[in-house]
């Protein structure tokens, strides 16, 4: 006798699907965006990835924040590029406003040297950047 | 060469493995064993590396092995440990503490337990025959660092070339320059015993260079061109924090008092790549209350080539701040040297709150050339007349001014052995090297060049407080949030040697426990007297 039970398939359940990813960590995200298409555009949406950045702070970050991350290269950039190893250097696992601060303001350095790789410190030196010294980023 | 003592063993040391009853026979080597000679099996490894040890002494001071020919009594030779450990004594060297070494110990007595190579062979030298009074506050160490990997007669070597370039810059003090030129040789010749390629070896061959140009004449030689100097600064930012330290720390203090204000204005003396600035703007694009309109004065050195370098910076921080929606406005002066900038072509409004930032640029102007007022207090006098909200001041903590050249020598020898320790916990490369060229071209001001083509005057940070006050600014106290931000900043840098330390309301960063440069931050003070915006910019009291 055949069972009758319905199958269920993540995949046909975004939002439950979503709702998962958003409580990943970064490596388990990444991870993830290698499963199939549909988890590679999910995970891939900043939204989430400012999900994982703020989600260890005591508060919210000001809304005034966001536009500024987005401008200077969105919160994956932000998390991959600067948080993790601040994170992982300073040993921590719950931020403080001075930490994400920091953060921010590496962040802005870096995006500053990205817009000057065309210009003639890009010709003496492309791979520069004042964020090497905390590791070489991994991108997934 | 070897003597028994024939009351210590009962037969001859050529016996079998047939050890003294109180030694368990299992523990011993046995194929050393078969050639006479007992070593425990757990020792075999620092045997040796004593044994190595010992040929190297050996190697290099033949004079002393016909010492221990005659002159010295050895026992039991069978017990190789003890008998290697004996003759090394003869030779004057600590014998080493067994440590947990791992099997391939790194070649770099990096940030370890112990205090740093430079540091201990020139704090050595410098302690036994330099007046401790001219000596900063230091622990001088009372013993070897454990991670030993240079070896003791490489360490007697940097202890000697220390000794020689305090004597050879002596000689140059005194004029005689045909006995300096000897050491310098002499000096050369040493180099090639020491490992050249870090610590006291590399220090040396810098400072060596550096006497022999100015012994030739050729000092002044080393300036380069602006773009060389900004390809330097860069990769000197790079490489290790300290730069970045003074950015961040000068940044806080200024985003602390433009707190509350609408309209701003920074004048930077010296512009570069305009490193510093990305991280205000974001600071004030997400501060409370919504960003300023902020304007950016930069002053630089004139680009040869008809490329407006000013502007090219100008233009990318302007992108910047405009993707972060910050009402931004770049204006660039550009001048050879700091005195050649008059207030009038800063543009500052009234209405605006006004911040002047000095990274490494005041102590240029210390040059005294009787036949003009002094640069510094001109240019002191028109920035306390602009009357801005802060001054961010950074300064190398150094002592290079003195008029006496042997003085300014030994301290500049201190101090860029301390910054090239530091330098060694760097691995980025091409960044660590071209770095060492910047502090190189550092080196080679302070000790080749002379009168205004000296620019590299470093002065302490009491120094630089006494002339402050004197020019009518008081201190302004940098607040625990730029030390939490200075000691995180830190903290991310892998190397454990760095420091800050707060020295009443300044903040200084150092190698272990050496400070090498300092931030303070300074307000004008109210004149009765004086008007703000009077035209004539001598006002000095």
């Amino acid at each position: 006798m055949q069972q009758k039970k319905p199958k269920f398939f993540i995949n046909d359940h975004i939002d439950i699907l979503i709702e998962i990813l958003k409580r990943l960590d970064g490596r388990s995200l990444c991870v993830a965006a290698c499963v199939c298409r549909l988890w590679c555009t999910i995970a891939r949406n900043d939204l989430l990835w400012e999900e994982l950045c703020f989600r260890h702070m005591s508060s919210p970050p000001p809304s005034s924040v966001r536009p500024v991350v987005v401008a200077l290269g969105g919160y994956k950039r932000l998390y991959m590029v600067c948080l993790r190893p601040v994170l992982s250097r300073l040993a921590r696992v719950v931020w403080t406003r001075d930490e994400v601060q920091l953060s921010l303001s590496l962040f802005c350095v870096d995006y500053y040297e990205r817009l000057g790789v065309d210009d003639r410190i890009g010709e003496c030196d492309a791979s520069t950047s004042s964020l090497m010294f905390l590791c070489k980023p991994v991108n997934v | 060469m070897v003597t028994y003592d024939p009351a210590a063993s009962s037969g001859s040391s050529n016996g079998t493995s047939s050890s003294s009853a109180n030694k368990p026979s299992a523990d011993i080597d046995g194929l050393l064993a078969g050639a006479g000679y007992k070593v425990r099996s757990s020792e075999l490894r620092q045997v040796a590396q004593r044994l190595e040890r010992l040929e190297n002494v050996m190697v290099n001071s033949p004079a002393e092995i016909s010492l221990l020919a005659s002159d010295t009594v050895h026992y039991n030779p069978s017990d190789l440990a003890s008998w290697v450990d004996s003759l090394l004594s003869e030779f004057n060297q600590p014998v080493p503490v067994p440590t947990n070494l791992p099997d391939f110990p790194d070649l770099m007595a990096g940030p370890g337990p112990g205090p740093p190579p430079n540091q201990t062979v020139v704090n050595n030298y410098l302690a036994d025959n330099i007046i401790p009074s001219q000596l900063p506050e230091q622990n001088i160490p009372a013993q070897q660092p454990q991670l030993m990997v240079v070896t003791a007669m490489e360490e007697d070597s940097g202890i000697r070339l220390v000794h020689m370039l305090l004597t050879c810059a002596e000689s140059v003090q005194r004029g005689e320059l045909a006995l300096a030129g000897s050491l310098i040789e002499d000096m050369k010749g040493l180099l090639t015993h020491v490992n050249t390629g870090c610590g006291i070896g590399k220090v040396a061959g810098y400072f060596i260079d550096a006497l022999s140009r100015r012994i030739v004449g050729v000092g002044g030689a080393v300036c380069g061109s602006a773009y060389e100097n900004e390809f330097l600064y860069h990769h000197f930012y790079e490489a290790c924090p300290y730069l970045k330290f003074a950015h961040f720390t000068a940044n806080q203090a200024i985003l602390e008092a433009f707190d509350g204000h609408d309209c701003v204005h920074v004048v930077d003396f010296n512009l570069m790549h305009g490193l510093q600035w990305p991280a205000l703007i974001q600071a004030l694009a997400l501060r409370p209350g919504g960003p300023p309109l902020l304007r950016l004065t930069g002053i630089g050195p004139p680009s040869p080539d008809g490329r407006d370098s000013l502007r090219e910076i100008g233009l990318r921080l302007a992108e910047l701040a405009r993707s972060v929606n910050i009402r931004f406005a770049f204006r660039g002066v550009a001048a050879s040297r700091l005195e050649d900038v008059k207030p009038w072509m800063l543009q500052v409004s009234p209405k605006e709150a006004l911040a002047v930032n000095s990274i490494m640029q005041l102590h240029k102007l210390l040059g005294s050339d009787p036949s003009r007022n002094s640069p510094i207090e001109m240019v002191l006098g028109w920035i306390r007349n602009l009357n801005p909200k802060i001054m961010t001041v950074v300064e190398q903590e150094a002592n290079h001014n003195q008029p006496e050249f042997l003085d300014r020598f030994s301290k500049a020898l201190y101090y860029y052995s301390t910054m090239f320790d530091s330098l060694e916990a760097c691995s980025l490369q091409p960044e660590k090297a071209v770095a060492e060229i910047y502090i190189q071209r550092e080196i080679c001001n302070v000790v080749c060049c002379e009168g205004a083509a000296r620019v590299e005057r470093h002065e302490p940070l009491a120094k630089w407080r006494t002339r402050l006050q004197g020019a009518g600014f008081r201190p302004l106290h940098l607040g625990s949030n730029a030390f939490r931000q200075a000691s995180m900043l830190l903290t991310l840098f892998s190397a454990e040697g760095y420091c800050v330390e707060e020295n009443e309301g300044c903040l200084t960063l150092g190698w272990h426990s050496r400070p090498l440069i300092a931030a303070s931050a300074w307000q004008a003070l109210p004149d009765p007297i004086i008007n703000h915006h009077a035209s004539n910019s001598n006002n000095i009291m």
